[in-house]
């Protein structure tokens, strides 16, 4: 359908729409005009990505700046579904227009997923596929090769440099599976393609990282321009995708695997130094002159990328004590001792970097300069010495960035060192966390560069959280409810068992068997009733496992088992994947399956349940997180101290936050229906930081319910639900197609106008009531004035008036 | 030279002397004497050198020991511990900052002497061992003054930066004790309403539940806003003191030394730029009365320039320009200066404006 908003023509590539669909669109446009930043919360399965895509393409083609557009989504699935969509939508708007627009669209993932090299795509981690990458596309092995010498390459990557360079691949939009074909077919290597073009392409859709982790971001999105639309999709995580791309663990045995990388780069040196003393002259003076002199040389098979941001780049000269490659590496070892002795100590210790860096001096001199210019100092030494096995070189890698992430950054960052794996570990296994707790220091570059970052979810509540931890201010910002002509989801909460004993998985009473009991007879009840799939999510894996024996050891599984089959998640990926298969099959067979899953693992955030695989989902306990860590109390600290956000609340929103990601698994869609069930006393009182759409579904006579109540109320729902329902009921509710939107376009325009119109009489009014006070008060100074300026002869000129009347 | 450590037995260090390994015995304990950085466990270093001076028992190695020279080591590699000694006598000697340096340049270079004579130190031959030891005891001979006063700058600033920190410490120890109090305050407060509530039930005095949660919620709200507008005293004084400690801090704010500018050649008028700003002169100018002078020989030979003349009378013409009577007759009443004066002296000045101008342009 095809439709303005204000000014701008928007083609909509679905014959009806959902009026949440176009309120978002409205804000969208709003946000856009305005040119700042937005947090959207829209439920989850009302269509988010399509009315994303058509209002910006819709945006970008209409207005002359043509905008680029970047899309961040989480996992690869989500930028291929993204992807098809836009490629649908593109076919639609030619088909309108009725011809093709100049306009290109790629998507971005690893090597990994993109490589067709006949032996590497073969190697099953990704950290290899990147290293035998470069060793075959590297500049160097180029020049080598040039040369004349007898060096591997990549013919698919050689092929890319006979083509135009920004001319790579046509127009059009390509998914990764059509990328890899075409790429297949050319004889030219996706990834590169990918990379070179994007510089060149209106829509660019990829993973976070790419923009969010300084060490790539760097390196893959340093070329786009100001004005980019920046969306980050599926966002309610994204602080702690920030959090993770500014920390790391040094483990004991990266450290050994860190100085033997040192001791091999120094034999590698002392071989240089024999062979090729003028390559590491020529290097040096680059340094003396400073990095500038280095940029031109790095490129896009640079080794890895400075892990600082970019407003932190040092631009200045590296400093005089690391500039010869020997003295480089005699100053790593030193560090990489220190941590060693470091490492040595058998208790927990948790220090700034300050602290750090002033006991790092004492003990090695080295001071806090040269210190942070290692990873760039690394990544020099590594490009001049060609080295091809990269991967040996990864954790001294770590340990420079390491380095020059502590030397950077005083604040918002901790070092916490844990010499146990648990408190009642008898062998030592030291790991020291170097934690980022301040998520604002990943995202602030985004926000400083790019004038419109839109931040969207469908479980994003509550909304003013995120602009408070990420340290930004907003324009719109919204949440939309869900509309339907009918309730198809019944949320739920259950606060009692049958016997009306309260049910919890507070720690102090989450192991008492009339807990355990009562929240098996939820589960039992809930298996007998839901047609086809039931999902249970539990806090922790933990406590999963000792409630399952304990259900085995009260007969309660065998009772399911009459029902449904039982599959359970486990950390393992492949066990998992292989259980969500034989749930699918048993959901479509007619069996029926439970699936029991942890509110935190893989399942609760990138699997749909939709349709029959997903009936009913319980939520057995509020999913808070270990609190006993020590780097998440550092982290709340740092929030209380920062950004005054309390302990509880952190800790509550977060878990409310991973509730509503559970609860949304098995709603994606207005035809879709389902029963969500909250079980644990403390929802009661959380209930408000549930995402709006489901808490304004959430009826009072739902809520603190006990079993039998709440499966008395399912059983109603899911009969309701049974009854016919044909698509025509929904028109004009919660599906508008041209009238309704018409209508509704129009409603809104004279609302406007009523707006207006109110407005101004208003301000007639206070101008009148203005005039009328101004007019008031001349007069009465008048008065006043001519009181005073009546003179003797006035008054004798009245008395005589007074005399005569009189 | 020290034992390489074995990358794989990070725990199973061996005594070179009594073969005795930390995995037998977990309480073993490895010294070394910074005479020849060999190691060997405390009971060894105990039996050998307890009758006074004896010579090291590896292999190889003829140094004479005594007992009061072993000490345990901070690295597991000896090669470190030896480099860090080194450094720690380098890092006496040469102590300069950067602020001493007039270009970054010039410390960088700096630096990299200093370490180019560390690096001779630590893996050098004997030979050129000693060539560095004699450059640094040069070097601490000749800058005996910066050396002293560097190096109390640096404990200066080393006593500050501690000071701060632990005064950030105990400001956040503080804040933490703050907010637990804070929550617990809150949480009697809620049982306590909660069972006045109760109460107010059993005495059957009809108080409905909405008041009592309002007034905390509101209580709460307050505090809220309370400390949102006045973080913290403790954090506040927190900050003054640091700032205080800054503010003492002199160590940028010695001037760096200069080169002194490059001088260029003598100028007698000190920049004074007599070209004509107002107009352009052009050559050849001329008037009917000095037409006829400028074909006789008379007025020529005499060195008469008709260009000179020209100049002249422009210069005449134009000076006035840029002058207003009005304004200079005030200020030339108020200082009592004659109007002619003035107007010379206007023009004068509007001329060295112009020229300044022009020196921009």
């Amino acid at each position: 359908m095809e439709f303005n908003i204000d000014d701008l023509p928007v083609l909509f590539p679905y014959p009806r729409i959902y009026p949440e669909q176009y309120a978002y669109m409205v804000d969208l446009k709003k946000t856009l005009d305005a040119g700042g930043n937005c947090v959207l919360e829209m439920p989850s399965g009302t269509g988010k990505t399509v009315t994303l895509l058509s209002l910006i393409v819709a945006y970008q083609q209409y207005y002359p700046e043509h905008r680029k557009l970047i899309y961040c989504s989480r996992t690869m699935s989500e930028i291929e579904k993204a992807l098809v969509e836009l490629r649908a939508l593109m076919k639609f708007r030619a088909e309108r227009l009725g011809h093709e627009e100049e306009f290109r669209g790629l998507g971005l993932t690893s090597r990994k997923n993109l490589c067709l090299h006949p032996s590497v795509k073969r190697e099953k981690s990704g950290a290899i596929v990147d290293a035998r990458c470069r060793s075959l596309t590297a500049g160097f092995v180029k020049e080598k090769r040039e040369k004349g010498e007898n060096v591997e390459t990549c013919v698919y990557h050689d092929n890319l440099d006979l083509l135009e360079p920004h001319n790579l691949i046509p127009n059009g939009i390509w998914t990764l599976d059509g990328l890899l074909r075409y790429g297949e077919e050319k004889k030219q290597c996706p990834y590169f393609t990918a990379r070179r073009m994007m510089e060149y392409c209106n829509v660019i859709i990829y993973s976070y990282h790419y923009l969010l982790d300084p060490k790539i971001a760097e390196r893959v999105s340093k070329n786009l321009s100001k004005d980019c639309i920046v969306v980050f999709d599926e966002a309610h995580n994204i602080d702690n995708v920030c959090i993770e791309s500014l920390s790391t663990d040094i483990t004991q045995d990266s450290l050994m695997r860190a100085t033997r990388g040192a001791q091999n780069l120094e034999a590698k040196i002392n071989e240089m130094k024999d062979s090729d003393q003028e390559k590491l002259q020529s290097e040096y003076e680059k340094l003396v002159e400073g990095l500038k002199g280095l940029d031109e040389g790095r490129q896009e098979d640079a080794f890895m990328a400075n892990p600082t941001l970019p407003d932190d780049l040092l631009k200045e000269a590296v400093p005089g004590n690391i500039r010869r490659a020997e003295h480089f590496v005699a100053f790593l070892r030193r560090f990489i001792e220190y941590l060693k002795t470091r490492m040595k100590v058998r208790q927990v210790i948790s220090e700034t970097p300050p602290s750090f860096l002033a006991h790092l001096k004492e003990y090695t001199f080295i001071e806090k300069k040269p210190l942070r210019f290692c990873a760039e100092r690394l990544t020099s030494l590594v490009r001049t010495l060609e080295l091809t096995n990269i991967e040996d070189y990864r954790p001294l890698q770590e340990v420079a960035t390491f380095a020059t992430l502590v030397a950077t950054y005083e604040k918002g960052f901790l070092l916490i060192l844990e010499p146990y794996e648990s408190d009642t570990a008898k062998t030592p296994n030291p790991v020291l966390h170097f934690t980022c707790l301040d998520a604002a220091i990943a995202i602030k570059p985004v926000f400083d560069r790019f004038s419109s970052v839109i931040i969207t979810s469908g479980t994003i509540s509550p909304l003013e959280m995120y602009p408070k931890m990420l340290n930004f201010s907003t324009v719109v910002q919204e949440s939309y409810s869900m509309t339907l002509a009918r309730r198809s989801f019944l949320p739920m909460i259950v606060t009692r068992g049958s016997d009306q004993a309260s049910i919890s998985t507070s720690f102090q009473v989450r192991n008492e068997p009339s807990v355990v009991r009562n929240y098996g007879n939820l589960l039992t009840e809930f298996a007998r009733m839901t047609p086809d799939g039931m999902v249970v999510f539990f806090p922790s894996y933990l406590y999963m496992e000792s409630i399952i024996s304990m259900w085995q050891g009260m007969g309660i599984l065998d009772e399911v088992w009459k029902h449904k089959l039982i599959l359970v998640e486990t950390p393992d990926a492949q066990e998992t994947s292989l259980a969500l298969e034989t749930y699918r099959t048993a959901c479509c067979n007619g069996r029926g399956a439970v699936l029991l899953c942890v509110a935190r693992g893989k399942v609760s955030e990138g699997i749909d349940f939709d349709h029959q695989y997903g009936r009913t989902v319980l939520c057995i306990g509020v999913p808070f997180q270990y609190t006993e860590s020590r780097i998440l109390k550092a982290r709340l600290e740092f929030l209380r101290e920062t950004y005054r956000i309390r302990e509880n609340d952190f800790l509550s929103f977060d878990a409310m936050r991973h509730a509503a990601q559970c609860l949304g698994r098995v709603l994606r869609g207005k035809d879709d229906y389902g029963v969500m069930v909250l079980a644990d006393r403390r929802f009661m009182k959380k209930r408000h930081q549930l995402p709006k759409w489901i808490n304004q579904a959430l009826l009072d006579a739902n809520t603190n319910l006990s079993t039998d109540m709440a499966v008395g109320a399912a059983r109603a729902f899911l009969k309701q639900m049974a009854q016919p329902f044909s698509a025509k009921d929904q028109e004009g509710v919660s599906i508008w197609g041209m009238k309704d939107l018409k209508r509704h376009q129009e409603k809104m325009a004279e609302d406007l106008i009523v707006e207006l119109r109110t407005q101004r009489e208003d301000e007639e009014r206070e101008r009148k009531r203005r005039e009328e006070e101004e007019r008031r008060r001349l007069e009465e100074e008048r008065d006043r004035v001519s009181d005073y300026e009546m003179d003797e002869d006035d008054e004798a000129e009245m008395m005589a008036l007074d005399a005569r009347i009189g | 030279m020290a034992r390489p450590l074995d990358p794989l037995g990070f725990e199973d260090e061996m005594c070179p002397v009594c073969k005795s390994r930390k995995y037998l015995n977990p309480d073993i304990v490895f010294v070394f004497n910074p005479e020849c950085y060999h190691s060997m466990c405390l009971n060894c270093a105990n039996r050998l050198f307890n009758d006074g001076p004896n010579q090291c028992p590896h292999a190889g190695c003829n140094k004479t020991l005594r007992r009061k020279g072993f000490r345990s080591a901070f690295f597991g590699d000896l090669a470190v511990e030896r480099e860090v000694d080194i450094r720690r006598r380098v890092a006496a000697v040469f102590n300069q900052v950067e602020e001493d340096f007039e270009t970054l340049q010039d410390y960088n270079n700096y630096l990299q002497m200093v370490e180019d004579l560390t690096f001779e130190l630590v893996n050098g031959t004997d030979e050129r061992r000693r060539q560095a030891e004699a450059q640094l005891q040069a070097w601490e001979a000749e800058h005996r003054q910066d050396i002293e006063r560097n190096k109390k700058a640096g404990r200066e600033a080393d006593e500050m930066s501690r000071k701060r920190l632990a005064a950030e410490r105990d400001a956040a120890r503080q804040r933490r004790i703050e907010a637990i109090k804070e929550a617990e305050e809150e949480k009697r407060e809620r049982v306590r309403s909660r069972e006045m509530e109760l109460d107010n039930l059993a005495k059957g005095i009809t108080t409905t539940t909405e008041p009592a949660t309002k007034v905390q919620l509101k209580r709460r709200g307050q505090v809220n806003r309370v400390a949102e507008a006045a973080p913290n005293p403790a954090a506040s004084a927190m900050a003054t003191g640091a700032s205080e400690v800054e503010r003492l801090s002199i160590r940028g704010l010695k001037e760096k030394p200069k080169a002194p500018a490059p001088q260029g050649p003598y100028d007698p008028f000190g920049g004074m730029d007599f070209a004509p700003s107002r107009y352009k002169l052009h050559g050849g100018l001329t008037h009917p009365l000095i037409e006829k002078y400028r074909l006789d020989r008379q007025h020529v030979a005499g060195g008469y320039s008709f260009d000179d003349f020209a100049a002249r009378a422009l210069y005449e013409a134009f000076a006035g320009l840029g002058v207003f009577v009005e304004d200079e007759k005030e200020a030339g009443s108020a200082s009592g200066i004659g109007l002619s004066q003035e107007t010379t002296m206007a023009a004068g000045i509007a001329a060295v404006d112009d020229a300044d101008r022009m020196d921009l342009d």
